[in-house]
């Protein structure tokens, strides 16, 4: 199992260094270059030449990629082309607001998803289960954008309980913290819980069809009990690969739900480095999200090994 | 040993039992009694009813199914067909168990064997801790004979093979010392020298602690091994039920009759063909009125004194098969060498596979023999016939013989053209000539194709007119109307899907076809009327006939030259009676007297 394990490091490490260098000659080759950015739409060429031997963009695309790379294993960015500013810092505060918001969306989704998915199984010929059906199927049309706005017009606007937007320090405010956050998570995290329930049903529903239920039962466990003791775990397996997917997705969904609630996360800072031209913080922050995606399914793989014996060592 | 009348009171007794789907009733009201220690067996085909029956005593019907009627256990538990659910979950796996047929799916793959054992006795508690539990699995999984159950206990299912996981579901069954056990078709899986192990030990269980046996199976050679009575349904009745002796020697019922004639591939009528239950190949009539048709003089039934004539195998070959058997190892021998130019050649066959991963990180991937170096020859016209069991390479040979997959080694040629290493377009000659009938009728037809658009699938550069003119006559010729053309494999039956399939094979008129175990999954007297049928073809057509299977009795019938295969070498070829009745290699021994054959029986219960 370690082995297994420990191939599967191996191969997100190869394919972390190979996104590197794919993002950093996607955003070499794009037309336009950091030294005339920073300097702005006036400069002469003998500037921008001068310029460019400064921030080091005359040596060959090789050399350059190394530096960048290797100063990213020690966790420094770079500085800002534009501000002048540490890129790294502004990372990490961003990713931490990304990152509280991403995981309670799961949490939210997940709670949701799990018992409803086993319920609209379970009673699948009986009116509740097709409700619940019925309610995530509601769900997953619906954008998650456009229901963070609905949520926002209900509990900010109208019935003013909650902030429309913004984010509070939970070190400093952490009621306020708390109130800044439901709003976007459960937007975020409603249609992606809507989606997975419909995968827990499948897979619960594919379960109970599994001969070794039969034989559970057959052991005298009663259905409900035969399920919780043999077939969840079972289906849990299926599902696992959807929310390897859709936490993925999450974080890419978290760039427009930032911006509906004007949070200060990673998906804001994105976009606002990108309206600046900022290269090197493009750069910085593509990599973080490329790094966390493959970590993910880094962390599902090694999951499954531990879960799933068939997948342990063969030998 | 029938005990219904007797004061003794039965295990279980059922009473007018029947079935009801939404749509028909599929089992009218059948009774039948079990005494104390008594082995049942219940034989039928599929959708007689067999394991409904089984079902309902255990409570675990299908919700979409209603049962009525009555079953009782002996103890005074009620009648459990009106039980509650919590009543029926203190009795299944207590009072009553059962295996069931497939081991490869029946146990939790995330969960120990060890564990799953004991967990029936912890359910139940009837053991007083979990370390008891999981001491007395190991204990019973000693007693089902798994070697070293110790490290047994902490295995998952995966790491077990079929027959050890069988093993494991019989010791769970057999965990509480239930009074009834239940099995259905628990060996039909399994290999021939696996089932007998498995049935002798089902059998050893049984009477040693006085349990009650329900065995359900399709193979009347399976019951008479196992059981003392048997009951035969048909369609949803109980048509006969007497000894095994009596059921076997002088059946009753017709469908009875017919059934052992059918199931008996040693015997054949003077065509060399085998006894069919005379039926038409599209519908099934019922009980009545199969008992109407074959008590008509004209009918086949069975002979009371069978003819053992010269089954359709006979040898039209103008040479005489060598018997020659593999005393070392590692020796090259050329079986069935033909001089000249046989149809087909195979010189040094090896496959291997890598094993990926294989538990090492670095360092070349451990190496799986699939065949060890095959030499042999199959000359035009013959029925050459490959048998073995699983993991003996037999399905590895198939897949070299019909191009789907590439020798690491040796060579392979048809008709003077060589297989191994050539490009899919060089083949395009040899793949009109070689055609395959696969074992899984449902599978291997693609369920969105009508079936004309499936039987002229292999035909080339045809007009519309002619393409349909050939396939409403290569139906015809395998016993299909012709209206049948415009309708969808799932509505057809096993037998019927199974000519379909034997009807795209021949459109090409192939000179060679290969059968893989073409017949294994057709219930007995289908699977007559389909051998009768391929053997009907082979002379029409002057086919070279590759028959592949785990089933010796098929084989003896449809070939006349068999190769034993065995741990991906030739242990044995020769001619096929002569293979069965004088085995050499004492592989080929352990597999003949592991297979039941119903002369022998029937033999074997009149003495």
């Amino acid at each position: 199992m370690l082995l297994t394990i420990a191939r599967r490091i191996g191969i997100f490490a190869a394919t972390l260094v190979a996104a590197s260098i794919i993002t950093f000659l996607m955003l070499s080759i794009l037309p336009g270059n950091a030294a005339r950015v920073a300097l702005g739409i006036d400069a002469t060429e003998a500037q921008v030449a001068a310029q460019e031997q400064l921030m080091g963009l005359d040596r060959p695309l090789y050399a350059q990629f190394f530096d960048w790379f290797g100063h990213l294993l020690i966790g420094d960015f770079g500085t800002s082309t534009v501000s002048g500013q540490e890129i790294g810092p502004q990372i990490g505060d961003a990713l931490a607001i990304t990152g509280v918001l991403v995981i309670s969306s799961v949490i939210l989704a997940l709670l949701f998803a799990i018992p409803m998915g086993i319920l609209s199984a379970v009673r699948q010929n009986k009116a509740d289960g097709v409700i619940i059906s019925g309610i995530s199927q509601i769900g997953i049309s619906i954008p998650g954008f456009l229901f963070g706005i609905l949520l926002v017009a209900l509990f900010a606007v109208k019935l003013k309980w909650l902030p429309a937007g913004g984010w509070d320090d939970p070190g400093e405010d952490f009621v306020g913290f708390l109130e800044h956050l439901i709003l976007p998570a459960i937007a975020l995290g409603s249609v992606q819980g809507a989606v997975l329930s419909r995968y827990v049903r499948s897979s619960v529903l594919e379960v109970m069809r599994e001969d070794f239920l039969r034989t559970a039962r057959a052991k005298g466990l009663a259905p409900n009990r035969a399920l919780m003791r043999h077939g969840l775990r079972n289906a849990a397996i299926p599902v696992m690969t959807v929310l390897g997917l859709q936490i993925a997705s999450l974080l890419i969904g978290a760039v427009v739900i930032e911006r509906v609630f004007a949070i200060p996360g990673l998906g804001s800072l994105l976009l606002d480095k990108v309206a600046l031209r900022d290269l090197p913080s493009i750069q910085g922050i593509v990599m973080v999200l490329v790094a966390l995606v493959l970590l993910l399914n880094l962390l599902i793989d090694i999951a499954y090994t531990i879960v799933d014996p068939r997948l342990r060592s063969a030998s | 040993m029938t005990t219904t009348d007797s004061p003794i009171e039965p295990t279980l007794s059922v009473r007018n039992l029947t079935v009801n789907s939404a749509f028909a009733e599929l089992l009218h009201g059948i009774s039948f009694d079990i005494a104390p220690g008594e082995r049942v067996g219940l034989i039928g085909e599929s959708g007689s009813g067999k394991s409904l029956t089984a079902t309902s005593v255990m409570g675990l019907l299908p919700e979409t199914l209603a049962a009525n009627g009555e079953i009782h256990l002996a103890g005074g538990h009620g009648d459990l067909v009106h039980a509650s659910e919590s009543k029926l979950s203190q009795l299944r796996g207590n009072t009553m168990a059962m295996v069931f047929q497939e081991p490869m799916t029946a146990l939790n793959p995330l969960m120990k064997v060890g564990a799953q054992v004991a967990e029936i006795m912890t359910q139940h508690r009837t053991v007083p801790s979990g370390q008891t539990a999981a001491a007395r699995a190991v204990e019973l999984l000693a007693q089902v004979k798994l070697p070293k159950p110790a490290e047994a206990a902490l295995a998952f299912p995966h790491q077990l093979s079929g027959g050890q996981r069988q093993r494991v579901m019989l010791a769970m069954a057999m965990a509480n010392d239930p009074q009834l056990l239940l099995c259905d078709e628990p060996t039909t899986a399994l290999d021939v020298t696996v089932q007998a192990e498995v049935l002798r030990l089902i059998e050893g269980l049984v009477t040693e602690r006085g349990t009650s046996l329900l065995f359900i199976t399709h193979d009347i050679g399976v019951v008479a091994e196992v059981c003392e009575r048997v009951l035969v349904m048909y369609k949803g009745d109980i048509v006969e039920d007497g000894t095994v002796e009596q059921v076997i020697t002088n059946p009753q019922h017709p469908y009875t009759k017919a059934l052992i004639a059918a199931s008996n591939l040693s015997v054949v009528d003077e065509r060399g063909r085998l006894h069919t239950i005379a039926t038409s190949a599209i519908t099934l009539p019922t009980a009545a009125e199969l008992a109407a048709a074959l008590e008509e003089p004209a009918a086949p039934t069975a002979p009371v004194e069978p003819t053992i004539a010269t089954p359709a195998s006979a040898s039209t070959l103008d040479f005489v098969i060598p018997h020659q058997r593999r005393t070392d190892p590692d020796e090259r021998i050329i079986f069935n060498e033909i001089e000249g130019e046989p149809l087909i050649r195979v010189r040094d066959l090896t496959r291997q596979y890598k094993r990926r991963g294989g538990g090492k990180l670095f360092g070349k991937p451990p190496v799986v023999h699939g065949l060890r170096g095959l030499d042999f020859d199959v000359a035009k016209g013959q029925r050459f016939g490959i048998v073995g069991e699983s993991g003996s390479g037999k399905s590895t040979l198939m897949r070299l013989m019909c191009a789907l997959d590439e020798p690491t080694g040796g060579s392979i040629t048809v008709s003077g053209q060589e297989l191994a290493g050539a490009k899919e377009r060089e083949l395009r000659d040899f793949r009109s000539q070689v055609q395959i009938v696969f074992q899984d009728p449902m599978g291997s037809l693609d369920p969105r194709m009508k079936v004309e658009q499936i039987v002229a699938e292999p035909l080339r550069g045809v007009s519309r007119d002619e393409s349909r003119e050939r396939v409403i006559a290569q139906l015809e010729s395998v016993g299909l109307d012709a209206d049948v053309m415009h309708r969808h494999p799932h509505q057809f039956s096993g037998g019927q899907r199974q000519r379909i399939s034997i009807a795209r094979a021949l459109i090409t008129r192939p000179r060679v076809l290969v059968a893989d175990e073409a017949v294994s999954a057709l219930d007995v007297s289908v699977r007559a009327q389909v051998l009768n049928l391929l053997s009907d073809l082979v002379d029409e057509y002057a086919l070279t006939l590759l028959f592949v299977s785990h089933d010796l009795g098929v084989i003896r019938h449809a070939c006349d030259t068999v190769a034993v295969l065995s741990d991906g070498r030739i242990v044995e070829c020769g001619p096929t009676d002569d293979v069965y009745d004088n085995p050499l290699h004492p592989y080929t021994q352990k597999l003949v007297s592991a297979t039941p054959s119903i002369s022998e029986l029937a033999g074997r219960a009149r003495s």
